[in-house]
């Protein structure tokens, strides 16, 4: 077993809030400049791009095709598949919960799809911004139905932290949390006890090419890999998720 | 002022009436329960949209007299079945959170 560094939350240009360059293309780009060996895209409510990044990378770094999935309650959880067949399933399950609101590129942003060639396979009409109407604990049942790894997203941040919005963890298993970018562990844990029996994930929540890599996790796994991050959650057998450090910015915290 | 008093001279229905004899020295509005827990203070009564369970230990960690959901809002029925478990006061007001929430204070500091 080794080191392996790891970003397990980066948007591309489908979600509306992500920069026009977070192409496919550019991720893989960006996360071998970093020297990431595993990453995931998570778009919000959509995975269209997933596969893309995966393409292009050939596992140089490995790719997860996710979601940041907004729940009723207006949590955001990271949804993570080992490649896109459930993750895009998952994603037209989905669909009909989000509200029927048009996005308006000029006020939210470009939504789209970008393929291995740099080229616009489509946009997507309707604002990804949005909460479901599905709450969280549907949600949560939903990916792991599709045996998808559940990670609430920035859990001490607001808007959108678990702990932020809903104070406390809900009944249901917690076992993988992600701290803000720049949250201090400790600091985080005594506001929060309940965060310190948990795997505390750390990752960019990048939206801009240079974000990528910013924040990151550090893995110690035989290989960086979907299986290898399940065992390391629910098994353990020397397996090491650890937080890197804090990013040197004033954030969002709840 | 009683509890049972507010929901009489504002119009709130009770969902789950577990202590309608409680006391209301003030109200608080917030979706965030993080925040509820750290600045609410005991004796007030939160008015809000989030219908999620966790409400339920909030208030009752906040010893709050109860919980308005606003603009006709309805809890499900996991979080009225851990109320009555609880012993928290579940209402719901037709109004929206800024007009229950000037009512209640016109009606608690007159």
């Amino acid at each position: 077993m080794r080191w392996y560094r790891a970003d397990l939350h980066i948007h591309s240009v489908l979600s509306p809030c992500a920069s026009l360059a977070m192409s496919p293309r550019r991720i893989v780009e960006e996360a071998r400049r970093a020297r990431l060996d595993l990453i995931a895209v998570c778009d919000h409510n959509a995975a269209e791009n997933g596969k893309f990044v995966r393409k292009i990378a050939q596992d140089h770094p490995v790719v997860l095709v996710g979601m940041e999935i907004q729940t009723a309650e207006e949590v955001e959880i990271l949804a993570l598949f080992p490649e896109e067949g459930p993750c895009l399933s998952l994603q037209e399950e989905l669909y009909p919960f989000l509200p029927p609101l048009p996005n308006d590129p000029e006020v939210f942003g470009d939504q789209l799809v970008v393929d291995e060639n740099e080229e616009i396979v489509r946009a997507e009409e309707r604002l990804l911004l949005s909460p479901l109407s599905l709450p969280l604990e549907e949600v949560v049942r939903r990916v792991r139905e599709k045996e998808g790894l559940v990670i609430p997203a920035h859990v001490d941040r607001v808007p959108g932290g678990l702990l932020g919005v809903l104070g406390l963890f809900p009944p249901g298993e917690w076992p993988a949390v992600e701290i803000a970018p720049w949250t201090d562990v400790e600091e985080a844990q005594r506001r929060w006890p309940e965060l310190r029996d948990r795997h505390l994930f750390r990752s960019s929540d990048a939206h801009y090419p240079e974000e990528i890599g910013r924040a990151w996790t550090e893995l110690y796994l035989p290989s960086p890999t979907f299986s290898e991050l399940w065992r390391a959650i629910y098994q353990g057998g020397g397996r090491i998720i650890r937080p890197g450090p804090p990013l040197k910015e004033v954030g969002w915290n709840a | 002022m009683k509890l049972r008093e507010v929901a009489e001279k504002l119009g709130l229905e009770f969902f789950v009436a577990a202590a309608p004899e409680a006391e209301v020295e003030g109200g608080y509005v917030s979706d965030l329960l993080s925040d509820v827990l750290a600045h609410a203070q005991p004796k007030q009564l939160w008015i809000t949209h989030q219908r999620h369970l966790n409400v339920v230990a909030v208030a009752k960690l906040r010893e709050l007299s109860g919980v308005v959901f606003a603009r006709g809002i309805r809890p499900g029925p996991e979080t009225l079945q851990r109320a009555k478990e609880e012993g928290v006061n579940l209402l719901g007001s037709k109004l929206d959170a800024f007009h229950t929430a000037g009512k209640l204070h016109r009606l608690l500091f007159p």
